[in-house]
């Protein structure tokens, strides 16, 4: 057990604030209780099963997407709309809490990773740890992201999938 | 513009320069010279800045591009209240809140670069004045009347010898000792103000760099700015297995160009290697043709693990600090040879050369500490002479079929994945090994995808040895791994300055891209040659340094020809031009301080505000320091920043702790004054960010095209830059930019190829023309008007210190 709860890349951890250890059901109580869910996802998210399970999830929850790196293309391809923006870029706008949002709708009130390069996603969720009281961050990769309020732990691929399908459903 | 023309010989290309104007009535004679220019210099406003004298500039600078802040510690630890929890708003005992902390960490790390640096160039200047004299005149050949751009900027001198960079050199040491004193507990409370002394220590480490670079090349006779510099064997593969081989690690140069003399005035050139690995590689090379450049610091374990080395030479900076430890591995000699590193050796700069010979080669002693360059060359000239044969009997590194059964014994714990920097499938291409299948060790090792940090090795529960393994499995290819680089050509020419100035500055060269820095790159270094390959296909000006320019020179194209064998050394369109080492990174900045004062004929002296605002607006220039580890990256890129560069980093450069960011939906912060008609009006957001991490390198390719924008471009040049941007765009985005109508001022911008497409998007946002502005700047309109600034000949405070 202890080994899904230290960040994947242990080094990564940076003091007594942890994130919270949560099940897909949890994840999804998340989600329902969010007025302006964001869904920000990576580049590392490029071939199936992993891509039709984000595009299922986004579709699922309908939740507006901001793509970083080079990950707009990968869905645009796919016929999925989203956001482009760096990943700094996006830390950088979601911690002011002025800022209004993707759709201009407001600031979002809970942020969902997957598929961002570990170590620079550990650090935009530390950025956001400090400066973005004002929302919470969910991490679902594969990886325990110690600096997210609350991550899916450590996990092997086949457990992983099957958490991500669970996220489909309500 | 008047030439004062010297009595020598001028080359070609300068008589085809433009706009230059010939006072034959003003021809001087050499000892006159430097008291008529002496006579005109028009002193600035702020020579010898003090740690507060650019604050103005750096709060309008962090104004724009505030600071952001990615905590790599929750805590702080350096004193001994702590540790102090800084989460949730808390502070610490001292009162310091964590953003201060981080800003605090930063001005830290900058300080450290350019003490590195500026430590470097004060040896490297006073073992060059006790060899040469201070009077030895710094000349950098006919092309080159503007030596030294920020020495005359920040300090507002012109040297004209050695002896005279000592001017610099102390003002340089005395303001990184106020900006260290700065990080103590207790003393700055203010992120804001912390940053303003990153940016002047970031500016102290441009000073340093040149100092360093102007010393040895005009010392060492290293190529003055030289677009034909020679090409140099670069790769594992060019060493010559055969030959007693000495190979040196770090960065100055001294201990290498001992080595180098000794070997020559004993004429052991075909008897021997003489190889180097960083920037000590590149100015070896500078230094004489006869050295080998290895790679990059990604090849210090792997080279020194495949024991080709006999001896290893280090000087400073970036070299393994357990050299020793593996240098005993496999029986190779360690020399130290500066103050910096001394590797706990015992210090033998005063005994005789022939008895440190003897006490290494009996292995009575672990290693030598050695001061002396020329001792140094004369000693491990001589222990490779003597072990190199006995030592190629040496069994180093593990057979094909040792790999396979170490490697079967791999328990799939999975943690040499997990500590790695870049989480690479180690494990994975451990246990095809076990299974004698060696292709995905050989994928991680082709283009340094692994950079061999070791730290699979140190956590494996089995202790197999991975970094050996790689470096065997390596050398099934290493007949493959023989490139080429430029040798480091130094500062840019005058000339060529004068040639590009315009096209630049009104955008018909669609920009400047400097690839420097260390190799902790995301995926590999050809990343890197492959943006360069990029943007020169694209008629940018390539420049750069270090290892970015090694890692340049180990990628081929389709035709198999290095970008060096395909591109000129011309600081041109399509020119691919290598400055040098670490400290020849000066040379980057110097160009476009150059551009604002030989082309817009901005005053130098004491007057940095004005040609950093004159950079930031009109200069399109970007940095790209893609695989940047160290605290002298840190410095490099601060340094830049303060003069209106922005710069673009690799994902691990998120870990320094902060960028600064533009932010683009903040109309406000792109407010920019008109100096033609003091007006102030709504400026795009050009360039759009001072310093940015980027995720990969398709993120980071488009990033550059646009950081390339300034609101000073002409029409035309606006429609070139933002037809890249665009092209690059859809290449790896698939789609035109969204941003794209920000930077569409007038119609004339619009990039034929795209006007349709781009008139949907500008109807789509109601966008409205809006004036193009004929002088932009950010400094305030007082700033500028007070011309008193400029005639003061000697200001009070030059003359102060």
């Amino acid at each position: 057990m202890y080994e899904r709860i230290i960040p994947w890349q242990p080094t990564a951890i940076a003091g007594p604030k942890q994130a919270l250890l949560v099940t897909p059901k949890t994840a999804k109580m998340m989600i329902k209780r969010a007025k302006r869910p964001l869904f920000v996802v990576g580049p590392i998210i490029k071939e199936d099963p992993l891509l039709k399970l984000t595009i299922d999830i986004a579709k699922k929850w309908n939740i507006p997407i901001v793509t970083t790196g080079d990950a707009y293309k990968t869905l645009r391809d796919r016929e999925m709309d989203s956001n482009p923006y760096g990943i700094v870029e996006i830390t950088n706008l979601l911690k002011d809490p002025e800022w209004k949002g993707v759709n201009g709708e407001g600031q979002h009130d809970l942020v969902m990773f997957i598929g961002c390069i570990y170590y620079i996603a550990s650090q935009g969720l530390s950025t956001l740890k400090h400066f973005a009281p004002h929302l919470k961050t969910l991490t679902i990769c594969k990886f325990f992201h110690s600096n997210a309020d609350a991550s899916f732990p450590n996990m092997k691929d086949e457990e992983w999938l099957n958490y991500l399908e669970k996220m489909k459903t309500a | 513009m008047v030439i004062h023309v010297a009595p020598k010989e001028l080359k070609n290309d300068f008589w085809k320069s433009k706009d230059i104007k010939i006072s034959f009535g003003e021809i001087i004679h050499d000892g006159e010279d430097s008291e008529e220019k002496e006579s005109e210099l028009e002193m600035g406003p702020t020579p010898k800045p003090s740690v507060t004298d650019l604050r103005s500039w750096d709060m309008k600078l962090l104004d724009r591009y505030e600071p952001f802040y990615a905590p790599f510690c929750d805590m702080c630890c350096l004193c001994t209240y702590g540790k102090c929890d800084l989460t949730d708003g808390k502070k610490g005992a001292c009162g310091i809140d964590i953003k201060a902390q981080q800003a605090r960490i930063v001005l830290l790390a900058c300080c450290i670069g350019a003490a590195a640096h500026s430590a470097h160039a004060r040896h490297l200047l006073e073992h060059l004045i006790e060899k040469k004299g201070e009077d030895f005149p710094i000349d950098l050949g006919m092309n080159i009347e503007i030596e030294a751009p920020i020495i005359r900027t920040v300090i507002g001198i012109i040297p004209k010898t050695l002896g005279d960079l000592r001017e610099a050199m102390d003002y340089m040491e005395e303001q990184n000792l106020h900006l260290l004193s700065a990080c103590h507990t207790g003393q700055e409370g203010s992120n804001i103000d912390f940053e303003s002394k990153a940016l002047h220590a970031g500016l102290m480490d441009n000073l340093g760099k040149e100092i360093g670079d102007i010393s040895q090349i005009v010392a060492l006779n290293l190529p003055k700015g030289d677009e034909d510099a020679p090409l140099v064997e670069l790769g594992m593969g060019t060493i010559n297995r055969e030959k007693p081989v000495v190979l040196c690690i770090g960065h100055n140069v001294s201990s290498g160009a001992g080595i180098l003399d000794y070997v020559e005035n004993n004429a052991l050139e075909d008897n021997m290697e003489v190889c180097g690995i960083c920037c000590a590689a590149i100015d070896i090379s500078r230094y004489n043709q006869h050295a080998k450049v290895v790679g990059p610091i990604s090849k210090q374990l792997k080279f020194i693990r495949s024991g080709v080395a006999d001896v290893i030479v280090v000087d400073e900076q970036c070299i393994r600090t357990d050299v020793l430890e593996e240098a005993h591995k496999n029986q190779a000699k360690l020399i130290a040879t500066t103050d910096k590193s001394c590797m706990g050796l015992p210090d033998m700069t005063n005994e005789d050369p022939d008895k440190i010979v003897s006490q290494l080669v009996n292995n009575q002693i672990e290693g030598a500490l050695i001061l002396d360059p020329d001792k140094v060359g004369e000693v491990a000239t001589k222990v490779a002479l003597k072990i190199s044969k006995d030592r190629k009997t040496l069994k180093i590194l593990p057979e094909m079929d040792e790999i396979q059964e170490m490697a079967s014994e791999c328990t799939e714990c999975g943690w040499c994945t997990r500590v790695c920097p870049n989480s690479l499938p180690m494990m994975s291409a451990v246990l095809e090994a076990g299974k004698g299948d060696f292709s995905k060790m050989e994928e991680l090792n082709n283009n340094d995808i692994c950079y061999s940090c070791g730290r699979c090795e140190q956590e494996c529960e089995r202790d197999l040895p991975i970094m050996s393994m790689m470096a065997r499995i390596g050398e099934n290819k290493i007949k493959e791994q023989k490139f080429n680089i430029r040798a480091g050509r130094g500062p840019i020419q005058d000339v060529e300055i004068r040639k590009v100035g315009a096209p630049i500055v009104l955008g018909d060269i669609p920009g400047v891209i400097a690839f420097v820095g260390c190799t902790n790159y995301p995926d590999g270094a050809s990343d890197v040659a492959r943006m360069a390959e990029e943007f020169l296909e694209r008629n940018y000006i390539v420049v750069t340094s270090g290892c970015g320019a090694m890692s340049i020179g180990e990628y081929r194209d389709e035709e198999g020809k290095t970008l060096y064998e395909k591109y000129s050394g011309d600081f041109d369109a399509k020119g691919l031009v290598n400055v040098g080492s670490c400290v020849s990174n000066a040379h980057i900045p110097g160009a476009c301080i150059k551009i604002a004062n030989i082309f817009a004929k901005k005053p130098l002296e004491g007057n940095f505000e004005e040609i950093a605002d004159y950079i930031l607006n009109r200069v399109g220039a970007c940095g790209v320091a893609w695989g940047a580890y160290s605290q002298k990256a840190a410095a490099i890129a601060t340094g830049i920043n303060r003069w209106g560069i922005p710069v673009v980093l690799g994902p691990h450069g998120t870990k320094y702790r902060r960028l600064f960011l533009g932010r683009t939906d903040l109309e406000e912060k792109w407010k920019i004054n008109d100096m033609r008609n003091g007006t102030v009006v709504q400026g795009e957001p050009a360039p759009e960010h001072l310093l940015y991490a980027a995720e990969n390198r398709e993120e980071a390719t488009v990033a550059v095209a646009k950081l390339c924008l300034r609101p000073n471009d002409t029409s035309k040049g606006r429609q070139l830059k933002l037809n890249h941007y665009i092209d690059l765009h859809r290449k790896y985005f698939g789609t035109i930019p969204e941003d794209v109508y920000k930077f569409i001022r007038v119609e004339k911008d619009i990039p034929i190829t795209y006007k349709k497409d781009i008139k949907a998007i500008l109807d789509e946002r109601g966008w409205l023309p809006k004036k193009i502005t004929s002088e932009p700047s950010i400094r305030d309109f007082k700033d500028q008007s007070s011309p008193e600034n400029f005639k003061n000949k000697s200001h009070p405070k030059a003359d102060a210190k």
